[in-house]
C-alpha cells in the first residue's frame, strides 16, 4: 500500500499555524470535512474520542490521530506541517509538529490497521521526516510521503 | 604406582584445562560450548589421541553423579515467581510434550531403522529431554534478553523433563532385557502405575529433603567454608535415598534444590557461587567422560539415518509436541516456534543411551551411536541458529534499565538487604529533579573517584555512582529513579507498538475504534483490566495480546503488578512457523482425527 493512495495534495497544510491540540485537530477536522463532504463536527469528534483512549502523538514530534465514520467513502488522509509545534500529550512529552489525520469507512477492518502502521513506519524514517520539516511545499511534501523507501518495505 | 597417580591426573586435568579453555572461544564466536566439550572428549578418545575408555558403567555413574549436582543446582536457582509463571507448561512440556516427542520419534525410527518396537521407542526416550545448559550458555554469551515466560518456562522445562526421560528409558530397558514381548495395554499400564510411584516418591523425598537439608543448614553452625561442601554432599544424600527407595532420584534432587534454594536458606549467595561453579564443573566432566566413551569409527554405519532422525527431531518431532503441550497456553506463534527449536539435546541424552549397554541389549551400541550423533545434529543445527532466531521473531526485549551491579550482603539477624550501585543516568528521574525517598539514599556516591557520604554530595549529578544498601523490596523503584527510561526510538516502536492507550479507559471504547471483538463480559471493564484477566491475572513487562487486528503490550506495570502502561501495534508479530504451514494443518488433522473430531473438510476438496 503507497501512501499515495491515502493522500492527495489537496489535503495536505504545508504550514498550518495552530495553538493547542484542540485547534489542530479542528483545522485538520475542517480540511477532512471539506474533502469527504461530511459534517465538520462529526469528524472532529471522532478523532477526540479516539484521543481520549490515549493521546495518538506517537514521539519526536509526531501525531497520527485517526478513527472510523460511517460516511466516508475510501480511506482519507490529511497531513498538516505547524509552523510551530503544539502540545500533543504525546508519548515522549515532546510537542508535535507533523500531523497525519487518517479517517476510514466503518468496514475498512483490516486496511484500516495497515494504513495505520503504514503512516507510523513512514514517519519514523528520520529522512524522511526531515525532509518534510525542511518544506513549505505541498506538492514536495506529497512527494515525499509517498516515494519513501519506507513505504515500500516491509 | 605414583606414576600412574600423575599420569591420569595430567590427563584428566589437561582436558578439564582444555573445556575450560575453550569457554572462551566459545563466548567469542557464539559456538555451543557444550559441542566443544564433547569434541574434546571425542578428540582425546579411542579414535583421537587415544586414550582408552570403554567403561560403560563408569561413564554412567560418572554422568549421574554430574547430572545429580546440575540439577540441584539448577533447582537451586529457580524462583518461586519464575516457577509460578512457568510451571504449568513447563510441566505440560517436561511430560507429555517428552512421552508425545517420544512417541513421534520411536515410530520415525522403527520405519527408517532396523530396531524392534520397543527398541525404537527407547531411543525416542533417550533423546526425548531437552538440555538446559547449552540454551542458557547461548543465550548468555549472545546478549539476548528473552521474555521472562518464556525463559522461565523453558527454564523449568529442562529441569524437570530430565527424571520423566530417564524414567521412560530405563522402564523400557528393563523391559527389553526381560526379552518377553510384553502386550500393550499391560506395558501402558505399567508404565503409568510405575510413573506415579517413581515420581511420587520421588518428589516426597526431595521435598522433604529440601525442607530438611534448610534446617541443617540453620541449626548447625558450620564454618562458611564447608557449608557449601555440606549441602552439596546432602543433595547427593537426597538424590541416593530416594532412588534407593525406588523413587526418581533426579526429580528429588531437583526439587530438594527448588525448595533449598526459595527457603531464604543462611549464606545463599556463597552456596550460589560454590554451585554455579560445580555445575560448570559436572558439565565439563559429564561430556568429557562421554565424549571419550564414545568410538567414531564406529559412527559411519549409522551415520546417514542417525542424521535423519536428528532432522526430523528438530523439525517434527518436537514442534508438534510443544505445539500441542502449549496450545492450551495461548503462547503467541513466534514464542512456540522457538520454544520449539531450542529443544537442544544434550549430555542426557547421551547418558541415558549408555543404559541399554549397561543391560547388554542386543542394538545397545547401535542405540547409543544413534543417540549421540542426533545429540550433534541438535547442537549444531539448534545451538548455532538460537540467537539469530530469537532475533528474526523479534522476542528480544530490550535491555532494561538496572543497577550495573548487585552485591548481595549477608548480614547475621536481618538476612535480606542487598547493596545495589547504579550509574546515574543523564536524563534520568533523580535528576530530573525527583525527590528521593529515604529509602532510595545512596549510603555513598563515588564521583569522580572520590566517595562522599549522605548528605556530603549535595546533588547528585550524571555519571555519578551511587551505592544503595536497600531492603529486596524495593530494586524494581530504584531502577526507575535512577536508569533513565528506555527512550522511544524506532526499534522499541517495533517492539511496544507505536501507539499508547490509557488503560483506565473502558475497552467498549477500544472495541468501538478497532473492532477487536471482544466478549461481553469484557466490555465492562477497563483496557488494563481486560489485559489482565486475558494475560491470566498476571501482567508482566512486554507481556503482548493479541486481539484480533490489534496487539495490545504492557508497557509498564507498578509495583503492585497494576498495568500503567500500554502500548498498541496494529502489526501483530507475524506468524513465522518453524513448521510449513501445509504440515502443520496435516498434522492438525492428524491430531482431529485421533481425538476422534470430525476433520473440517476444505471447500476446494469437496469440489
Amino acid at each position: 500500500m503507497d501512501l499515495s493512495d491515502l493522500i492527495e495534495v489537496q489535503a495536505i497544510m504545508p504550514a498550518l499555524k495552530a495553538n493547542s491540540k484542540k485547534q489542530l485537530l479542528q483545522l485538520l477536522a475542517e480540511r477532512a470535512a471539506s474533502i469527504t463532504g461530511l459534517p465538520e463536527r462529526e469528524v472532529f469528534d471522532t478523532i477526540l474520542q479516539r484521543e481520549r483512549l490515549g493521546s495518538t502523538g506517537v514521539g519526536n514530534g509526531i501525531a497520527i490521530p485517526h478513527g472510523k465514520l460511517a460516511g466516508v467513502k475510501r480511506i482519507t488522509g490529511v497531513f498538516a506541517r505547524l509552523e510551530s509545534p503544539v502540545e500533543f500529550e504525546a508519548l515522549d512529552d515532546q510537542p508535535v509538529d507533523l500531523v497525519f489525520l487518517l479517517l476510514a469507512p466503518e468496514g475498512a477492518g483490516a486496511d484500516h490497521l495497515k494504513a495505520l502502521s503504514r503512516i507510523a513506519r513512514v514517519l519514523r524514517d528520520g529522512d524522511t521526516v526531515a525532509k518534510v520539516r525542511g518544506t513549505r511545499d505541498a506538492t514536495a511534501i506529497h512527494a515525499l510521503l509517498s516515494d519513501t523507501q519506507a513505504s515500500h518495505a516491509a | 604406582m605414583d606414576h600412574v597417580i600423575y599420569l591420569a591426573t595430567l590427563v584428566g586435568t589437561a582436558l578439564v584445562l582444555a573445556a575450560a579453555f575453550s569457554s572462551l572461544i566459545a563466548f567469542r564466536f557464539g559456538a555451543p560450548l557444550l559441542l566443544l566439550f564433547l569434541g574434546i572428549g571425542l578428540a582425546s578418545g579411542v579414535d583421537g589421541l587415544g586414550l582408552r575408555f570403554d567403561n560403560a558403567p563408569v561413564a554412567y555413574f560418572a554422568g549421574s553423579l554430574a547430572l545429580a549436582v546440575i540439577l540441584f543446582d539448577s533447582g537451586f536457582g529457580t524462583p518461586v515467581n519464575v516457577l509460578r509463571q512457568a510451571a504449568l507448561p513447563a510441566v505440560t512440556l517436561a511430560t507429555v510434550g517428552v512421552t508425545v516427542t517420544m512417541a513421534i520419534f520411536g515410530v520415525a525410527t522403527h520405519y527408517l531403522t532396523n530396531f524392534t518396537w520397543l527398541e525404537s521407542f527407547l531411543l525416542g526416550a533417550a533423546v526425548a529431554s531437552t538440555d538446559a545448559a547449552a540454551v542458557f550458555f547461548l543465550l548468555r554469551a549472545g546478549n539476548i534478553h528473552l521474555r521472562d515466560r518464556v525463559r522461565s518456562t523453558l527454564e523449568i522445562e529442562s529441569g524437570t523433563n530430565d527424571p520423566i526421560a530417564i524414567f521412560l528409558t530405563i522402564t523400557l530397558v528393563e523391559v527389553i532385557a526381560m526379552g518377553v514381548d510384553p502386550e500393550a495395554k499391560v506395558l501402558v499400564t505399567d508404565l503409568i502405575v510405575g510413573f506415579f510411584l517413581t515420581m511420587g516418591l520421588g518428589a516426597a523425598v526431595g521435598i522433604l529433603g529440601g525442607f530438611g537439608i534448610v534446617r541443617l543448614v540453620e541449626r548447625l553452625n558450620l564454618d562458611h567454608g564447608l557449608l557449601p561442601i555440606f549441602v552439596l554432599t546432602l543433595s547427593l544424600l537426597v538424590f541416593a535415598g530416594a532412588g534407593a527407595l525406588g523413587g526418581s532420584g533426579f526429580l528429588a534432587v531437583y526439587l530438594a534444590g527448588l525448595v533449598a534454594g526459595n527457603s531464604q536458606i543462611r549464606a545463599a549467595s556463597v552456596l550460589k557461587r560454590f554451585q554455579d561453579g560445580m555445575s560448570w564443573l559436572a558439565q565439563i566432566i559429564m561430556f568429557l567422560v562421554l565424549g571419550l566413551f564414545a568410538t567414531p569409527s564406529q559412527f559411519p554405519a549409522i551415520l546417514g539415518v542417525s542424521v535423519v532422525l536428528g532432522l526430523f527431531l528438530i523439525f517434527i518431532a518436537r514442534p508438534f509436541a510443544v505445539w500441542l503441550c502449549l496450545k492450551p497456553f495461548r503462547f503467541p506463534k513466534t514464542e512456540t516456534a522457538f520454544i520449539s527449536w531450542v529443544g537442544l539435546r544434550g549430555a542426557v541424552s547421551i547418558l541415558l543411551a549408555i543404559t541399554p549397554l549397561l543391560s547388554g541389549l542386543e542394538h545397545g551400541r547401535d542405540i547409543f551411536n544413534s543417540a549421540f550423533i542426533i545429540v550433534l545434529v541438535s547442537l549444531v543445527v539448534q545451538g548455532w541458529t538460537v540467537g539469530p532466531l530469537a532475533r528474526r521473531l523479534g522476542l528480544i526485549v530490550p535491555p532494561r534499565p538496572g543497577p550495573i551491579e548487585k552485591v548481595e550482603l549477608e548480614l547475621p539477624g536481618s538476612a535480606h538487604h542487598e547493596l545495589l550501585s547504579y550509574r546515574v543516568v543523564p536524563g534520568s528521574p533523580v535528576l530530573r529533579g525527583e525527590r528521593l525517598p529515604r529509602w532510595a539514599r545512596p549510603s555513598l556516591v563515588v564521583r569522580e573517584g572520590r566517595s562522599m557520604k549522605f548528605p556530603d554530595f549535595g546533588r547528585l549529578v550524571a555519571g555519578d555512582r551511587v551505592y544503595i544498601f536497600v531492603s529486596d523490596r524495593y530494586p524494581a523503584l530504584l531502577d526507575r529513579l535512577f536508569a533513565s527510561r528506555v527512550d522511544v526510538d524506532p526499534e522499541d516502536a517495533d517492539f511496544f507498538g507505536a501507539f499508547a492507550v490509557d488503560p483506565e479507559r473502558p475497552a467498549s471504547e477500544l472495541e468501538a475504534a478497532y473492532g477487536p471483538g471482544l466478549a461481553e463480559a469484557e466490555m465492562n471493564m477497563t483496557i488494563g483490566e481486560l489485559m489482565l484477566s486475558r494475560l491470566g491475572g498476571r501482567a508482566e513487562y512486554a507481556d503482548r495480546l493479541t486481539l484480533g487486528p490489534i496487539e495490545l503490550i504492557v508497557r509498564d506495570i507498578d509495583e503492585k503488578g497494576k498495568i500503567i502502561g500500554v502500548g498498541l501495534s496494529f502489526e501483530p508479530t507475524p506468524p513465522q512457523p518453524v513448521i510449513p504451514e501445509n504440515l502443520r494443518e496435516r498434522a492438525g488433522a492428524l491430531f482431529d482425527r485421533i481425538l476422534r473430531r470430525p476433520v473440517k473438510e476444505k471447500a476446494g476438496e469437496e469440489a
